[in-house]
C-alpha cells in the first residue's frame, strides 16, 4: 500500500507533467523550459509546486504573493505615496550551474572593464585623447560629473556594485541589454524574491541543489569594510527617503548587510570627514552605499538645490576619508552609447572580445554607423544615446524603426541630420519565454535577467548567483525595476552537486560579541520617539470618546453621566481638535461627534484615524527598526465594519496589540527607550489634562469616575477604597501613586530612568538639560500631596512637561537645519 | 583697449541669524583670450573662511566660503582692474560653415571645460525645445558662415523680443520666455543657446559684466547694471569662442568682461551654496564697472 506523501507525490509529478506539457504546448521556439536540456529541473520544480499548492496555479501564485506581502516587500510608482504590493510570480526561472559560470564569468570581466574604462575617463583620459573614444561620447553622458575628474575614488575603485540587464535570445546565448553602474537596484528585491519562494516551495533548495545568496551579501559588506580604514568601520546606506520606488528594498538591505539608513539631513561633513548625527553626537562614517542620484550627492559640487544632498561630501571623498560607493560619476557608461564602444574597447584593454557582449549597437555620432542605421531602420531599434530625449524621438523611449510611420520617419531623419549624437541603433532582439502562473495554466512570457555582481575583501568581483528576473508583456527593457503590469521572479542557479549549509554568520572568533546595536541616528530617534507620541495619543482620545459612547449615550446601560460631566468630556475631545464641538448635547449631535472624533474624514481633523495616519507614516520611514507584526498593524487599513462601538473596540485592541508589542518584543535599546519615552510622556500628558478637566475642587461624583475611566484605573480605585469616590483618594490614584502603572508619577519615573541611562554628550558628570528638566519634574511630583494639586500646579505640572519634551527635541534630534538656497544673481 | 574698475557687492541679510554657510563664489574672473586681470581682491564682512574649491564644473575661480558663526548679515565684494583688448570679429567668406563646426565639434578628442564637446548637449537648465529649435533653425542653415549665422540670430532675437524685468525669474525654463517673447539677458542667452546646440553646434553660457556708462555719444548698453548673461560659439580652432550678446543684438567686446563661462547657469553662478537656518533670507546686488582713464 503506497504511503501518503508517495501518493501525493505521485499526484504532484503527475500535475507537473501535465503543466509543462501543456505549456509546451504553445510556448514559441527558444522557451527556457521547453528546448532547455535542463527541462528535469523544470519539471522538479513545477512538482514543488504542485505539491505545494495542489492542483491550483492560482493558489500557487497567491501564496508566493502572500509570502512576499508577509516580508514586507512593497514598492512604489513614481507619484505615488502609497506602497503597491510586490507581484511575484511562484515560478522562479531556474539556470544550470555550468550555463550559469559562463554568466558570471562575463558579469565580472564586464564589471572590471568598465571600472578601467571609468577609470581613465576620470583619470589620465587616454582613451579620448588616442581617440578609442571621442569626447562627446563622455560629455554627452549626464552622469559625467566633470567635478570627478582627477579625484582618485578613495579604497582605489569608481565601482563596487555592478548590474546589468541580460536578455536571453531564441539560441539560448545571453547578452547585455542595460549596464547599472550606480547603485545595485533591485539587489534586495532578489533576496526577497528567494526568502518568499524558498517559503512557498521549500523542498526546491535541497532537491536542486539550488545555490544560495548568502555568501554573495557577505562578499558584498566584507567588500565594502575592506575599503575602510578603520578595522570596524561604520556604513551608512544613503536613501533619499520614502518616497523613493524602492524605499522598502533600501530598508531591507540594510538591515540585511547591517547598514545605517540614513538621509541627508542624517549626515554632516566636518574638516573633510562624514559623520552621522546620533544621540550620542556626530559619528564618523566611514563608507557610504549610495542610492541618492550623483547629481544630488552634494550640493556644493553638483546641483546646488538639491536638499537631500550632505554638503561637503565630496570634498571628504577627494580627501581620502569616506568611500562612496560606487564612486559619483561611475554611471557614466549606463549610457546606451558606450556599448557601441565596449567590444572595440575589450579588445584594446584585455586583447580579447567580450566573453558576454552586449547587444550589437551603433552610435549615429560618427557617419558611418549613422549611414548603417539609416539605411537598416526597419531591423534597428532607435533609442536615446544617453539620458535626455531627442527631438527626433517624441516618446522619448526607443522604437522599432519599422513601426515608425512616414511622418516620424522624417522628424528623426531630420533631427538626426542636426544632431546626430543624440541617437543609437541597437539591434532588435527578440527575447525568449519563461513560464508565468497565469490564471489557472502556466503561460509563456518573455523575460529579462538582472545580475548583481560586488567586490569582495580582495577585491575581486563576486557574482549573485541567481538575481532577479523581470516578465513583462511590454517590449520596453530599459522600464525602471518594477512597472506596471510586469512580474518578478526569482531566480535559480541549481547543479548536481550539493550546496554547503552557510549562513551570513561568520566564523567563530571573528567577531567579537556585543549587545549594543550600535549607532542610532537622531533622525530615528526622533521617528520612534513620535510613533510612541501618536500612538498614545490616539490611545488617549479614542479612550476618552469610547468613555462618551459608552456611558452618556448608550440607552440601555442606564449609566448616563450628569450633563456638566458630559460636556467637560465633549470639551477635552474638542479642544483636542478630533472634532469640531457639537451645536447641543442631543444624543444624535454626540454620536456624530464621536464618529468624526473616530473616523471622520482624514486630514479635517486630528483625530484617531489621522493620528493612526500620521504613525503610519512614521511606521514606513522606520522599516529598518521595526518588526513586521508591528508594520503590519501600523498598515491596517482603518476598520469600516460594524458600528462605531465595533470600530472603537477594533481600534482598542490594535492599540492594545501594539503597546504590548513594544512592550515584550521590542529590544531594551535606545531606540526603544525613545519610543517608551515619547509614549510614557504623551500618557503623563494625557492625565495632566484629564485632571485638569475633572478633578477641580467643585468635582462630582461623575467627574471623578470619568477621570478614573480616562486613567484605566477604575479597578485599581475599587481594589483600594470600599467608599464611593472621593476626590483626594482618586488625584492620589491618578497622579501621584507610584505603583499605578497610568499615574503621572510612573511616567515621570519612567522617563527619568529612560534619560539617565541614555547617552549624555559631556563626561563632566552634570546633569544635561532634559534630565535637569526631568529631575524637577520628578520633584514637583514627589512632593506634591493630593491637597496641593490645585489646577495652578496642574497647569504648571503640564507645562513643565511640555518644556521636558523640547528639552528632549533639543538635545537629541535633528533642529530646524534647513537649507536655504544661497543663490542669486539678478539679471538684466 | 579698454581698462576698468570693477566693483560687485553682494549682501544677504536673514531675518534669524544663520547657523553656518558654505558657498561657491564665482566671482574672480577668469583669463581668457582678449582680457587680462591686473589686480584682485575678494572682502567677506563680518568674515569667513575663504580658500579654493577643490571642485569645479565649469570654467570658473571658485572660492569656497565657510562661515562658522551665526550672522544676521553677510556682504561680499568683489574688485577687479582688468585690461580688456578684443578684436570685433568680422565675417568672412572662408568662415567656417556651422555644418563643419558641429562635425569638428562631434570629433573633438579633448573632454575638457573649454572644449566645444563640453557644450553640445543640452544641460539641466538649457533643455532642447522643439519651438526654440525650429524657430532658430530659420537663421541657422548649416551651409552658412559661422560668423554672420551668430550675428543674424542674435540680432534676430534682440529685435523680436522684449526685454521686460519683470516677465521672468532667475529660473525660468528657456521655453517660457520663449513663448512670452520676452524676458531678460539669461533668458536670451538660454533661448540662443538652446537653438544651437538644436542645430548641433557647440554653445556656451557666458556671464560677465558689460561698462555701466556708455561712451559720449554711444547709447547706454542694456544689462549694465548688474551681471550680465550671453553666449559663446566655437567656431573652429582658427577662430576659436566667439561671443555674441542676444540682449544687445552685438558682438562680445571691448564693453564685455568675461567672469566664467559654463554649459548653464548654475556652472556659473556667483554665489550658491548652502545655509543653515530657518527665516527667510534677502539680497541685494550692486556692480559698477567703471573705464579707468590714463
Amino acid at each position: 500500500m503506497a504511503s501518503p506523501a508517495l501518493a501525493s507525490l505521485f499526484d504532484a509529478r503527475t500535475i507537473a507533467g501535465r503543466w509543462a506539457a501543456d505549456y509546451c504546448a504553445q510556448a514559441p521556439a527558444g522557451d527556457v523550459l521547453c528546448d532547455s536540456a535542463g527541462r528535469a529541473a523544470w519539471l522538479a520544480a513545477l512538482e514543488e509546486l504542485a505539491a505545494a499548492a495542489g492542483d491550483s496555479l492560482g493558489h500557487a501564485r497567491e501564496r508566493a504573493q502572500r509570502q512576499a506581502d508577509d516580508i514586507g516587500l512593497g514598492h512604489r510608482m513614481p507619484g505615488e505615496s502609497e506602497e503597491r504590493r510586490w507581484p511575484l510570480s511562484p515560478v522562479p526561472l531556474l539556470i544550470d550551474s555550468t550555463e550559469w559560470q559562463a554568466i558570471a564569468a562575463g558579469i565580472a570581466e564586464r564589471a572590471e572593464l568598465v571600472e578601467a574604462v571609468t577609470a581613465d575617463l576620470y583619470g589620465p583620459g587616454r582613451l579620448v585623447s588616442d581617440g578609442a573614444i571621442p569626447a562627446a561620447l563622455v560629455t554627452g553622458s549626464p552622469l559625467f560629473l566633470r567635478p570627478m575628474v582627477g579625484v582618485t575614488p578613495p579604497g582605489g575603485h569608481h565601482l563596487h556594485f555592478f548590474a546589468a540587464d541580460l536578455c536571453r535570445d531564441a539560441d539560448g546565448r545571453w547578452r547585455v541589454l542595460a549596464d547599472h553602474l550606480r547603485a545595485p537596484v533591485g539587489a534586495g528585491y532578489a533576496l526577497e524574491n528567494r526568502l518568499a519562494i524558498a517559503r512557498t516551495l521549500g523542498g526546491l533548495q535541497g532537491r536542486l541543489n539550488v545555490r544560495r545568496h548568502a555568501p554573495f551579501f557577505a562578499a558584498m559588506r566584507d567588500g565594502l569594510a575592506a575599503t575602510c580604514r578603520r578595522s570596524e568601520p561604520r556604513i551608512g546606506l544613503l536613501t533619499p527617503g520614502r518616497l523613493n520606488p524602492s524605499y522598502a528594498e533600501q530598508a531591507h538591505l540594510a538591515r540585511y548587510l547591517g547598514f545605517l539608513l540614513v538621509e541627508g539631513a542624517d549626515l554632516a561633513v566636518r574638516d573633510d570627514r562624514l559623520y552621522v548625527r546620533t544621540i550620542a553626537g556626530l559619528k564618523r562614517i566611514d563608507a557610504l552605499c549610495r542610492r541618492v542620484d550623483p547629481r544630488l550627492l552634494d550640493p556644493l559640487a553638483f546641483d546646488a538645490s538639491s536638499t537631500i544632498g550632505v554638503p561637503g561630501l565630496i570634498d571628504a571623498m577627494a580627501a581620502g576619508n569616506v568611500v562612496v560607493a560606487n564612486a559619483p560619476g561611475a554611471g557614466m557608461l549606463e549610457a546606451p552609447a558606450f556599448s557601441a564602444f565596449l567590444p572595440a574597447l575589450a579588445q584594446r584593454l584585455n586583447g580579447a572580445p567580450l566573453q558576454l557582449p552586449n547587444i550589437a549597437t551603433w552610435w549615429c555620432g560618427q557617419p558611418a554607423e549613422r549611414a548603417h542605421v539609416l539605411a537598416n531602420l526597419d531591423q534597428m531599434v532607435v533609442a536615446p544615446a544617453f539620458g535626455a530625449v531627442p527631438l527626433g524621438l517624441p516618446g522619448g523611449g526607443p522604437v522599432l524603426g519599422a513601426d515608425l510611420d512616414a511622418d516620424a520617419r522624417q522628424l528623426l531623419a531630420e533631427d538626426m541630420a542636426r544632431r546626430p549624437q543624440d541617437y543609437v541603433g541597437q539591434e532588435a532582439v527578440c527575447l525568449s519565454t519563461m513560464p508565468f502562473a497565469e490564471g489557472e495554466r502556466l503561460a509563456p512570457r518573455p523575460f529579462t535577467l538582472r545580475v548583481f555582481a560586488a567586490r569582495d575583501a580582495d577585491g575581486r568581483w563576486a557574482v549573485l548567483p541567481g538575481g532577479f528576473a523581470r516578465l513583462g508583456g511590454e517590449p520596453d527593457t530599459r522600464a525602471t525595476v518594477m512597472g506596471e503590469g510586469s512580474w518578478s521572479a526569482d531566480v535559480c542557479v541549481h547543479g548536481a552537486d550539493p550546496v554547503p549549509p552557510v549562513s551570513l554568520l561568520p566564523v567563530a572568533g571573528a567577531v567579537e560579541l556585543r549587545r549594543n546595536p550600535g549607532t542610532l541616528p537622531s533622525r530615528v530617534a526622533d521617528n520612534l520617539f513620535w510613533l510612541g507620541r501618536y500612538l498614545e495619543r490616539g490611545e488617549a482620545l479614542l479612550g476618552a470618546t469610547r468613555v462618551l459612547l459608552g456611558h452618556s449615550i448608550s440607552a440601555d446601560t442606564g449609566a448616563a453621566l450628569a450633563d456638566e460631566t458630559v460636556a467637560r468630556l465633549v470639551a477635552l475631545i474638542a479642544d483636542a481638535g478630533a472634532a469640531p464641538a457639537p451645536a447641543g448635547r442631543r444624543r444624535r449631535e454626540l454620536v456624530e461627534f464621536a464618529r468624526v472624533a473616530i473616523d471622520g474624514a482624514e486630514g479635517q481633523w486630528h483625530n484617531v484615524r489621522q493620528i493612526n495616519r500620521l504613525a503610519a507614516g512614521i511606521g514606513a520611514i522606520s522599516r529598518d527598526r521595526l518588526s513586521a507584526d508591528m508594520m503590519r498593524l501600523l498598515d491596517a487599513p482603518h476598520p469600516s465594519r460594524g458600528g462605531l462601538l465595533d470600530r472603537a473596540g477594533s481600534l482598542q485592541r490594535r492599540y492594545a496589540a501594539l503597546a504590548g508589542l513594544s512592550a515584550e518584543h521590542m529590544a531594551r535599546t535606545d531606540a526603544w527607550r525613545f519610543h517608551d519615552l515619547g509614549r510614557r510622556l504623551e500618557r503623563a500628558l494625557a492625565i495632566t489634562r484629564a485632571l485638569r478637566t475633572f478633578a477641580g475642587c467643585e468635582a462630582t461624583s461623575d467627574d471623578l469616575s470619568t477621570l478614573l475611566d480616562l486613567a484605566d484605573s477604575q479597578i485599581s480605585y475599587r481594589q483600594r477604597y470600599l467608599t464611593s469616590f472621593g476626590r483626594l483618594p482618586v488625584l492620589d490614584l491618578v497622579a501621584l501613586d507610584p505603583g499605578n502603572p497610568r499615574a503621572i508619577a510612573f511616567q515621570v519615573g519612567a522617563i527619568a530612568e529612560h534619560l539617565a541611562r541614555l547617552p549624555v554628550l559631556s563626561d563632566s558628570g552634570l546633569a544635561e538639560p532634559q534630565q535637569a528638566v526631568a529631575a524637577a519634574v520628578q520633584a514637583m511630583v514627589a512632593t506634591a500631596t493630593a491637597a496641593s494639586l490645585d489646577p495652578a500646579t496642574i497647569g504648571a505640572l503640564e507645562a513643565k512637561l511640555m518644556q521636558l519634551s523640547d528639552a528632549i527635541a533639543a538635545r537629541y534630534f535633528l533642529q530646524g537645519a534647513e537649507p536655504l538656497r544661497g543663490s542669486g544673481l539678478t539679471l538684466a | 583697449m579698454m581698462r576698468y574698475a570693477i566693483r560687485h557687492v553682494t549682501r544677504f541679510e536673514y531675518a534669524d541669524a544663520a547657523g553656518f554657510a558654505r558657498c561657491n563664489l564665482r566671482l574672480k574672473p577668469i583669463l581668457w583670450s582678449g582680457q587680462t586681470l591686473d589686480d584682485y581682491h575678494l572682502s567677506v564682512e563680518p568674515g569667513g573662511e575663504i580658500a579654493p574649491a577643490r571642485a569645479q564644473a565649469g570654467l570658473a575661480n571658485v572660492m569656497r566660503l565657510v562661515v562658522e558663526k551665526p550672522e544676521r548679515e553677510l556682504t561680499i565684494e568683489s574688485r577687479a582692474r582688468m585690461t580688456v583688448d578684443r578684436p570685433l570679429p568680422m565675417p568672412a567668406a572662408d568662415d567656417p560653415t556651422l555644418a563643419e563646426i558641429a562635425a569638428w565639434a562631434r570629433d573633438s578628442r579633448d573632454v575638457g571645460p573649454a572644449s566645444p564637446a563640453s557644450y553640445l548637449f543640452p544641460s539641466p537648465h538649457i533643455p532642447l525645445d522643439r519651438n526654440i529649435g525650429a524657430w532658430c533653425a530659420e537663421e541657422l542653415d548649416p551651409d552658412r558662415g559661422a560668423l554672420e549665422a551668430a550675428i543674424a540670430l542674435a540680432q534676430r532675437i534682440q529685435r523680436e523680443f522684449a526685454f521686460d524685468t519683470t516677465a521672468t525669474l532667475v529660473d525660468t525654463p528657456p521655453h517660457v520666455a520663449f513663448a512670452q517673447r520676452g524676458g531678460v539677458c539669461q533668458d536670451f542667452a538660454q533661448i540662443m543657446i538652446s537653438g544651437l546646440r538644436a542645430a548641433g553646434l557647440p554653445a556656451a553660457y557666458a556671464s560677465g559684466y558689460l561698462r555701466t556708462l556708455p561712451p559720449p555719444g554711444a547709447p547706454r548698453l542694456v544689462g549694465a547694471d548688474a551681471t550680465h548673461a550671453w553666449v559663446l560659439l566655437w567656431c573652429g580652432d582658427r577662430l576659436g569662442w566667439i561671443g555674441v550678446d542676444p540682449t544687445n543684438g552685438i558682438w562680445m567686446a571691448n564693453d564685455h568682461v568675461i567672469v566664467a563661462v559654463g554649459r548653464d547657469y548654475p556652472e556659473i553662478a556667483p554665489i550658491d551654496g548652502v545655509v543653515l537656518g530657518s527665516g527667510a533670507q534677502t539680497m541685494s546686488v550692486s556692480v559698477d564697472v567703471a573705464p579707468i582713464e590714463d
